[in-house]
């Protein structure tokens, strides 16, 4: 928690720290909801233009691996990634819900904050009576702001499930 | 613009065609004779290339979907085509050949050429008016034709529906599947109405027609005088007539608003029950189950089109259905429906059925009350000469509505089919302008699409005819013929799934001469023989357990009789066969990628890696040897080594702490003694005999293989210089450099990897990537070369420099959209660091490695099979020692086109597990391989081909023991 890796000053500092992340808590849920109902356009408008963007096992993560399932260098590989799910890439239709939690956020000295939260991705396919895991991970953030709003400058997702279920066509 | 030259006439084939490029336009060339003609290289309908197509009789067959066009005029003749292929002008002068790409084709019968009403309406305007009433797909085809012809009085067109003419095949197919768009079916849209000089009264029925005084009544009031009437009035769908008929819930198909209700109401059902097992019923049960409803189909006769088909055809389709999940109830008769809350409830003459949608196919009946009324004569329809006249002046008639011009097989019918509409419709458009001659007569045909498979029959059948099989029964590939029970001659040609036999049927149909049956390897099928599908001679015979089992295997596993074509399912989906692969194959004489030699650099340096579904440990010993052995402890059989990487000493059992050093052998086995003397191992124990299962090992150019066979060949022999060449290709003499992993399971059958990557077919087709962003046209140059053994091979394809396509061509290839282009480019740049042809390979190294080698994104795949139906791929992707940061960074991203993420990638996976599900819901089924019978087995020249698949199958035989 937050308050406890940096203890509040004062009571308007905790105040700050709880807006701060009620915010960042506000901009996940949107990025969930666009990814959860396949606005891949959407979903690439949420980061910066000059954004990065990996999705990358925990395997070689710790390793210090580059490789990851999707890796983005900017903004315009994030676009292309979400142009070429929507308009060209063939797969079994299914729905997926992703929820985040366990939030933290450390503010910077430049007005940039990097975040740390948990996520799971359910998958249900149409012809399997349950939702399975898809993938569970943390994400490794860092925000900015600007004039519309918060933007990612970076997110990698690291994942825990190494073994992937067939192939992950959605983001997380 | 001017003439430019395209080619010398000496390189055309005679009756051929060629694809050229002007001006970064496609055009197909075809040549018959001195004569030359031109028309735009693509298809109207979706992206395939008319040069890769078949040209017969001045037409030409897109090799994708089937559509034909008239050569000359570009006239688009049959579905799924709606729009017409631009033609150009082309002359032949001094033996080369120009093209005018700004002046279209000299094509007289064209719609496009012809005089609009606008334009000649002056000159026209004694002449009185045609009325069609019908606005359907006759309707469409007697207005081009009219026009085309040169009739230039006004059209008025008549039509009940809301609809300018559409077609109704999609009805009972894609419209009911998700994301079908009502446009694609239209046949005469407003605009092509208003450019033919067509006047549309469309939402009008028409009530009344006076022969003598030649006027026709509308029921919003007008009358509209012609001069010329065609009647184009299709039919209904029959409606039943057993009480609750017309319950909601009880849908019947005729019009698009129908086929929307369906789409509707079968989303969400679970019981859907079809009334009615003819064509269309057949169709709507195939969409009912790919929705996933539970569906029963209801037929009234003894078997599915009885009054239509030969029994035993009839018992062909009704088995392809039940393979699909349909219950068929035959012999059961609908006398009621009722309805209660939102449940039907059918009463039959076997019983009451439920079910949460009623959808009815029992047939059509024919709109003729005004042509009766107006005196034409009618009999189950109307009556109409070869040009489609009426017995009543003045009067046409075409489409379902009217009977076909002479007799078939001794009786007068009606041909309710797409192409007789079309040819009927036009004839009485030819007629109307004054063009005499009835069209030359041809063979009735008609498609239907049910259960993934597209079954096109040429001709006519009777209940009567005998039937004869030559390819599988029931399954694609299967071709089917009626004979004449007297003459013994061809009636007709049934086929799945093979559009070449329907062409080659033309002939066998005009023949004089009896069926040579022999000549086409076909066999009778008696209704006996359909009726037991459930045969399969290896279960009746299982029960023998005194039988020798290598007999018993080879009954049980016996290769269909078609040879390499044909490869049965339970290839994929049974576990005997599955163990035998492990013993045979894996644990055979192969050589199995077990890691690169980067990841074990340093002694004490260990991986968890697999042979077939056996995990391993790949170690480096202090002297810097690698050693491959079993993970499966010596004394208890437990996987001791549980992390995917590490450095160690020596291996510990953690149960009851066995030790083994980094070779895999045992050193350590505590209380070995006993305690106090007792106990203990006996004493003639020797720890030296009982090591960990070691593998051979080879390396070679930083890859590790291992192997069971202890006098496995050197890894060349195995190879062999051609997929040599290619390892060492990309392997070459740089160190490899580990860049990470990806793992993930796939529900489908190993083998279907390496098919995947024996099959240069799909890939234009299945990575739509490749060829929205121009990565990959269908005339790269490429190859798919097969080992001589046929277990390895390469598929290797060259980026052109042409392929990036420029913004004119992108226009004209349908697959481009607005805005498609790549925002970051450097994600498809080659750097040429190999030395090589090729930009992309793709080794399938027999029988668990793939090395990728795709631009510069380098990865080995590992195969890992668990079980027949399942499998883990293990990726390493790697770059070399001395990459820049640069390069690593382009490696990587490059790397988001493969991988379980990549957008190639993803797609083969899906595909792989549509297969296996394919599959495993259909019992005793089998595959097709055929494209590219030139080639039997072996390395191809076409991409079109799946002889490599051929050829691993051959040796998978070979080694499995399977005749
Ligand atoms: C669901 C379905 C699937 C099919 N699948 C295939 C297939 O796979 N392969 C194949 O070869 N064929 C198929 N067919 C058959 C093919 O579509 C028909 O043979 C073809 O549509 C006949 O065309 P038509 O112009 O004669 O009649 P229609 O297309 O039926 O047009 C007749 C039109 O006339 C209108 N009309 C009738 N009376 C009046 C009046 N008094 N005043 C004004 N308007 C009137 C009707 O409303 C209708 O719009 C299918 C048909 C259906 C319904
Ligand atoms: S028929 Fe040509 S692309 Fe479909
Ligand atoms: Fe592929």
């Amino acid at each position: 928690m937050l308050t406890m890796e940096k203890p509040a000053q004062t009571r308007d500092d905790l105040i700050d720290a709880l807006l701060l992340k009620a915010e960042v808590d506000a901009f996940n849920a949107r990025y969930c909801a666009a990814l959860d109902s396949q606005r891949l356009a959407d979903w690439a408008a949420l980061f910066t233009e000059d954004a990065f963007y990996t999705i990358i096992s925990r395997e070689n993560h710790d390793r210090g691996l580059p490789v990851g399932l999707i890796y983005c260098e900017n903004g315009g590989m994030i676009r292309d990634r979400a142009f070429a799910l929507e308009k060209t890439a063939m797969f079994a239709p299914r729905y997926l819900r992703h929820m985040v939690s366990n939030l933290s956020v450390r503010e910077a000295a430049d007005g940039s904050f990097t975040a740390n939260a948990d996520y799971v991705v359910f998958q249900v396919l149409f012809d399997r009576p349950a939702a399975t895991i898809h993938q569970v991970g943390r994400y490794d953030d860092v925000f900015v702001r600007t004039p519309s709003g918060l933007r990612l400058k970076s997110r990698t997702c690291i994942y825990d499930s190494l073994l992937v279920d067939n192939a992950l066509c959605i983001p997380v | 613009m001017a003439w430019q030259r395209v080619a010398a006439l000496e390189s055309l084939r005679d009756s051929g065609v060629v694809g050229v490029e002007l001006e970064a336009t496609p055009i197909a060339l075809y040549r018959f004779g001195a004569e030359v003609f031109a028309t735009h290289g693509i298809c109207t309908h979706a992206l395939a290339f008319l040069k890769d197509g078949w040209v017969e009789d001045g037409t030409i067959e897109c090799p994708l979907h089937q559509g034909v066009f008239d050569i000359r005029t570009g006239r688009a003749l049959c579905a799924p085509l709606t729009r017409d292929l631009a033609t150009y002008a082309v002359k032949v002068e001094g033996g080369d050949v120009y093209v005018d790409l700004e002046i279209s084709g000299i094509h007289p019968n064209s719609a496009a050429e012809c005089p609009a009403a606008g334009a000649h309406s002056e000159g026209a305007s004694a002449a009185l008016p045609l009325v069609i009433i019908g606005a359907g797909q006759a309707a469409a085809a007697a207005i081009r034709a009219a026009r085309a012809a040169g009739f230039a009085a006004p059209i008025h067109l008549v039509g009940e529906e809301r609809h300018a003419p559409y077609e109704r095949p999609p009805l009972s197919k894609a419209a009911l599947a998700e994301g079908f768009d009502a446009a694609s079916c239209m046949r005469l849209s407003p605009a092509d109405a208003q450019a033919l000089g067509v006047t549309l009264h469309l939402g009008v029925r028409a009530t009344a027609i006076d022969p003598v005084a030649r006027t026709v009544t509308l029921s919003d009031g007008a009358a509209l005088a012609y001069g010329a009437l065609l009647l184009a009035t299709g039919g209904r769908a029959r409606r039943l007539t057993a009480p609750g008929g017309d319950l909601p819930g009880v849908h019947y198909l005729r019009t698009l608003e129908d086929a929307q209700a369906i789409a509707m109401a079968l989303k969400g059902a679970g019981r859907v029950a079809v009334i009615g097992g003819g064509f269309i019923g057949l169709e709507l049960a195939s969409a009912a189950v790919a929705r996933g409803a539970e569906v029963v189909l209801l037929e009234r006769e003894p078997e599915l089109m009885a009054r239509l088909l030969p029994a035993p055809l009839g018992a062909v389709f009704r088995q392809v259905a039940e393979r699909a999940g349909v219950s068929i109830r035959r012999d059961t008769a609908v006398t009621g429906i009722t309805q209660e809350a939102a449940h039907l409830t059918i009463a039959t003459s076997a019983g009451p059925v439920m079910a949460d949608v009623v959808l009815v196919g029992v047939g059509l009946e024919p709109e003729t009350a005004l042509a009766e009324a107006a005196g034409c004569a009618v009999d189950g329809g109307i009556v109409v000469d070869g040009e489609a006249r009426t017995s009543v002046e003045g009067i046409w008639a075409a489409g379902d509505c009217a009977l076909h011009a002479t007799p078939l097989r001794g009786r007068a019918r009606r041909l309710e089919s797409w192409q007789n509409a079309e040819e009927q419709g036009a004839a009485a458009g030819r007629s109307i302008a004054g063009v005499a001659g009835a069209a030359e007569a041809k063979a009735p045909w008609f498609w239907s699409d049910q259960f993934g498979f597209n079954i096109q029959m040429l001709g006519i059948t009777a209940p009567d005819d005998a039937v004869v099989v030559s390819g599988p029964d029931a399954a694609a590939g299967a071709v089917y013929r009626t004979l004449d029970p007297q003459s013994g001659r061809v009636t007709a040609v049934l086929a799945v799934d093979d559009p070449a036999a329907i062409r080659a049927a033309r002939a066998e149909l005009d023949a004089e001469a009896p069926f040579d049956g022999a000549a086409h390897d076909a066999r009778p099928v008696t209704l006996d023989a359909a009726c037991d599908d459930e045969n399969s001679d290896a279960i009746s015979e299982d029960d023998d357990m005194s039988a020798d089992p290598a007999a018993q295997f080879a009954k049980t596993y016996a290769w269909p009789k078609d040879g390499l074509s044909i490869i049965p399912d339970w290839v994929y989906t049974d576990e005997t066969i599955y163990q035998r692969e492990v013993e045979r194959i894996f644990h055979g004489r192969t050589w199995n990628f077990v890691a690169l030699e980067c990841e074990v650099e340093n002694p004490g340096d260990f991986i968890r890696s697999n042979v077939g579904p056996t995990p391993v440990v790949v170690s480096r010993a202090e002297d810097g040897t690698i050693h491959v052995f079993e993970n499966r402890c010596a004394h208890r059989a437990a996987e001791f080594c549980r992390e995917l990487s590490g450095t160690a000493k020596e291996f510990v059992c953690p149960y009851h702490q066995w030790s083994y050093d980094l070779k895999g052998n045992l050193v350590g086995v505590p209380f070995r003694r006993g305690v106090d003397g007792k106990g203990g191992m006996p004493k003639d124990f020797k720890p030296a005999e009982h090591g960990l299962r070691q593998l051979k090992v080879e390396t070679h150019r930083g890859v590790v293989f291992a192997s069971y066979a202890e006098d496995m060949e050197p890894l060349a022999d195995y190879l062999g210089p051609e997929v040599m060449h290619e390892f060492e290709t990309t392997f070459d003499g740089r160190k490899p450099k580990l860049l990470g992993h990806y793992r993930h399971s796939l529900p489908g059958n190993w083998k279907l990897y390496h098919e995947n990557l024996k099959d240069p077919y799909h890939a234009t087709l299945l990575h739509t990537f490749l060829v929205t962003f121009g990565l990959l046209v269908a005339g790269n140059k490429s190859l798919m070369l097969a080992d001589p053994s046929g277990r390895h091979g390469v598929m290797a394809s060259a980026k052109s420099e042409a392929g990036n396509v420029d913004e004119d061509k992108k226009k004209e290839m349908r697959a481009y959209k607005e805005g498609m282009s790549l925002e970051e480019p450097r994600f498809m740049n080659f750097i040429d660091e190999f030395d090589s042809p090729w930009s992309v390979t793709m080794a399938t190294i027999w029988p668990n490695l793939i090395v990728q080698r795709e631009m510069n994104t380098l990865g080995i795949r590992h195969i890992i099979p668990n079980g027949p139906n399942e499998f883990v791929m293990k990726w390493t992707m790697f770059g070399f020692e001395g990459d820049d940061e640069e390069m690593t960074r382009h490696r990587l991203r490059q790397g988001n086109l493969m991988g379980p993420a990549g957008f190639l990638g993803l797609e083969d996976n899906e595909a792989i597990k549509f297969v296996q599900d394919g599959m495993l819901r259909v019992t005793d089924g089998e595959h097709l391989v055929k494209l590219d019978p030139e080639t039997e087995a072996g390395t191809a020249d076409t991409l079109i081909s799946e002889a490599a698949i051929r050829a691993m199958y051959k040796h998978w035989r070979d080694v499995m023991g399977i005749a």
